[in-house]
């Protein structure tokens, strides 16, 4: 019995923290504009997280190292530097992200000021941070995070064409008012929210913090494998409400209340509750993902005593670089800059960042020093060969994209 | 001397012919023990036409996957070979000069013995 | 472009098949490949450094010969992102050493068998604690 209930935590706690602002935003904006006619973008993102997150995690779990030490090890300084500089980056955009979204939520329950919520949203951040426990942070936040499955329900609710939506779905085409440099730049962003950089590096971590050896493998294989295609449907389902109520009237996606309207026509105030909940644990437990991911690639690129597990004053440097990265995070944030534009950069960059954070984990993955028997099989080496190809292409034609379509306006 | 001054020096035999460049020093546990392990010797120098990614090590070793990325390292450090210190006729961080009747060995590296000296 | 000889100028044919050197007797490594840029962990596996370099032969030689028995004398860890990426290396005060004596083990981390408290190249690490993190309430308890 304890066994199952843990197996079940492992797998809800993955499908509760699978979102985050990124993907609330991006498949909203995405829902509203394009229908379903990308909900295929999801199902590769989520295949490919899929993949790497696994591999990954294999790599902590067989190796006792997490996978940036050893990209650092077997690719020596100049791509490594080249790694950490690029995630390192787009992690401190994404964790403004995340802390703006906390603040917006906040704003949405409390109708105060999200510049007033920031600083707190910050604290609470790096409070939690700093004395809370690995696990207790990873299970409560995923736990609530579940709750977003509201979405879903509200498209239930909403009783949608969905004959309509199964077409659009299988059979993308374009919309008419739409360009196709537009389609394609949404595709790589939505690619981007559902293939996060930083979750790799965050998972590797993770799994050194929690100490998995190669028996956790198997529990580690089904989080992943169940819990991130459920995310997957979740984040479907909130493309999925925009089509539904933003599409026909033609709203764009600007604001976090343009987010939940489909969930709040079809619930009333107490869905909307339930989704408020959801989001401020979604974007917490991303916010504690990035910052952590921002002191775990510096500290294990440069060698410095790292982990959750040990005592601040066992790991100083670590913590010092989370409480900069939040500070600054907090600081671009003060200027009132609007949080959901950030995402949508956040998302884009996370695209361009991708194959200089994958190829790595495939090498490693590959490496028999560091893996013993536990190496890539040919059908996994087969997949994420194709992956890397598809990953550089998102990546090449990301910027392009973006002038071209003026940041997909 | 540091290994990096070492690291991407020039090769030439005793008639200044250029060889190539240091891309790795074999290094031997069986000096003297003055801690738990036997100190480091200098035992061989590997040198390669080319410098760039031959940390990589795939050109020593038969790793072969990922099967694309291995045969392409591999093909680019094509030549590599071994020369012993012994055939070492002065280092500095300049270049190396190899003396005269040098012996070439392959690069292979014999794979780590468990037993500890 | 890193450097590199000339096709033209490559003095041997490319498909040689060389013969295999005598296997000498003890624990073989390679140093780019199997030492540097590894992690130390001191005797309590806690993170101690990165191998930034080694300490080859006598401290501050400048050449070397093939009749001497050279010998690794230290690890050594300092500021040398900037100098791995762009050329050049600092200069040895710099650089931290750590005696060979002290390592007890080669894997894929190299261990050493004395505390991260006895050696110089935690100083960094020692000050954050002491002036930054160690002043913030709750910085030394254990965490949860």
């Amino acid at each position: 019995m304890k066994r199952l209930l843990g197996v079940a935590l492992g797998i809800l706690t993955a499908i509760g923290g699978f979102l985050d602002i990124g993907d609330l935003v991006t498949n909203a904006v995405v829902g509203s504009r394009f229908g379903l006619s990308l909900a295929w973008v999801v199902a590769v993102g989520v295949v490919g997280i899929c993949l790497f997150a696994q591999m990954s995690g294999r790599v902590a779990a067989v190796s006792g190292r997490a996978t940036f030490e050893i990209i650092r090890e077997r690719l020596g300084p100049r791509a490594a530097g080249a790694n950490l500089t690029a995630s390192f980056l787009i992690n401190l955009l994404t964790l403004t992200a995340e802390i703006g979204g906390i603040a917006l939520a906040l704003q949405l329950a409390s109708s105060v000021e999200p510049r007033l919520w920031i600083p707190v949203a910050a604290l609470a951040v790096w409070l939690v941070v700093w004395r809370a426990k690995f696990s207790i942070m990873e299970n409560v936040t995923g736990l609530l995070g579940l709750t977003l499955v509201v979405f879903a329900v509200a498209l239930f609710l909403l009783h949608p064409p969905w004959g309509e939506l199964a077409t659009q779905a299988l059979q993308p085409t374009v919309p008419s008012q739409e360009g196709h440099a537009s389609y394609w730049y949404y595709a790589i962003a939505l690619f981007g929210a559902a293939m996060t950089p930083y979750e790799v590096f965050f998972f590797s971590s993770g799994a050194i913090e929690e100490r998995w050896t190669v028996k956790d493998i198997g529990q580690s294989r089904l989080n992943v494998l169940v819990g991130f295609p459920f995310g997957g449907v979740l984040s479907v389902a909130i493309a999925a409400c925009a089509a539904v109520v933003l599409l026909p009237r033609h709203v764009e996606v600007s604001s976090l209340s343009q987010i939940v309207l489909p969930v709040a026509l079809a619930g009333g105030k107490l869905a909307l509750a339930v989704v408020i909940v959801g989001i401020v644990a979604a974007t917490m437990g991303a916010a504690l993902e990035t910052s952590l991911s921002s002191g775990y690639t510096l500290a294990q690129f440069f060698g410095w005593s790292w982990g959750k597990f040990r005592r601040p004053a066992q790991a100083a440097r670590f913590h010092l670089t989370m409480i900069v990265g939040i500070v600054v995070a907090t600081g671009v944030l003060m200027t009132s800059v609007d949080p959901i534009k950030v995402t949508e950069f956040s998302v884009v960059f996370s695209a361009v960042a991708l194959p200089l954070t994958y190829l790595p984990i495939l090498l490693v993955a590959n490496d028999p020093e560091y893996m013993g028997e536990h190496v890539n099989g040919r059908a996994t080496n087969a997949v994420a060969l194709v992956y890397l190809v598809v990953i550089l292409a998102a990546s090449l034609a990301a910027i392009p994209l973006m002038i071209v379509t003026g940041a997909g306006s | 001397m540091i290994l990096g001054d070492l690291l991407d020096a020039p090769v030439h035999d005793g008639a200044g012919r250029p060889l190539g460049f240091v891309v790795d020093v074999r290094l031997v546990l069986d000096g003297p023990v003055t801690g738990l392990l036997a100190a480091p010797r200098v035992h061989a120098l590997l040198v390669s036409p080319r410098t760039g990614t031959s940390f990589l090590g795939y050109e020593r070793t038969d790793v072969r996957s990922p099967a694309l990325l291995a045969r392409f390292l591999r093909w680019r450090h094509r030549g590599t070979f071994l020369v012993d210190w012994s055939d070492v006729a002065v280092a500095t961080g300049d270049a190396v000069t190899l003396v005269d009747g040098y012996r070439r060995w392959s690069p292979a590296y014999p794979g780590r013995d468990r037993r500890r000296p | 472009m890193s450097p590199r000889l000339r096709r033209s100028a490559r003095p041997f044919p490319d498909d040689e098949a060389l013969p295999e050197a005598p296997r000498p007797a003890g624990l073989v490594l390679d140093a780019r490949l199997h030492l540097l840029d590894r992690q130390t962990l001191d005797v309590d596996g806690r993170p101690v450094a990165t191998v930034d370099d080694l300490e080859l032969g006598a401290p501050g030689s400048t050449s070397l010969s093939g009749d001497d028995t050279v010998l690794v004398a230290a690890l050594l860890s300092g500021p040398v992102l900037a100098t791995r990426v762009f050329g050049g290396r600092p200069p040895s005060s710099r650089l931290h050493r750590i005696d060979w004596r002290h390592v007890t083990d080669v894997g894929t981390t190299v261990r050493l068998g004395v505390h991260g408290e006895e050696l110089d190249v935690l100083w960094v690490e020692r000050w954050v604690r002491d002036h930054v993190i160690g002043r913030i309430p709750g910085g030394r308890h254990d965490p949860g």
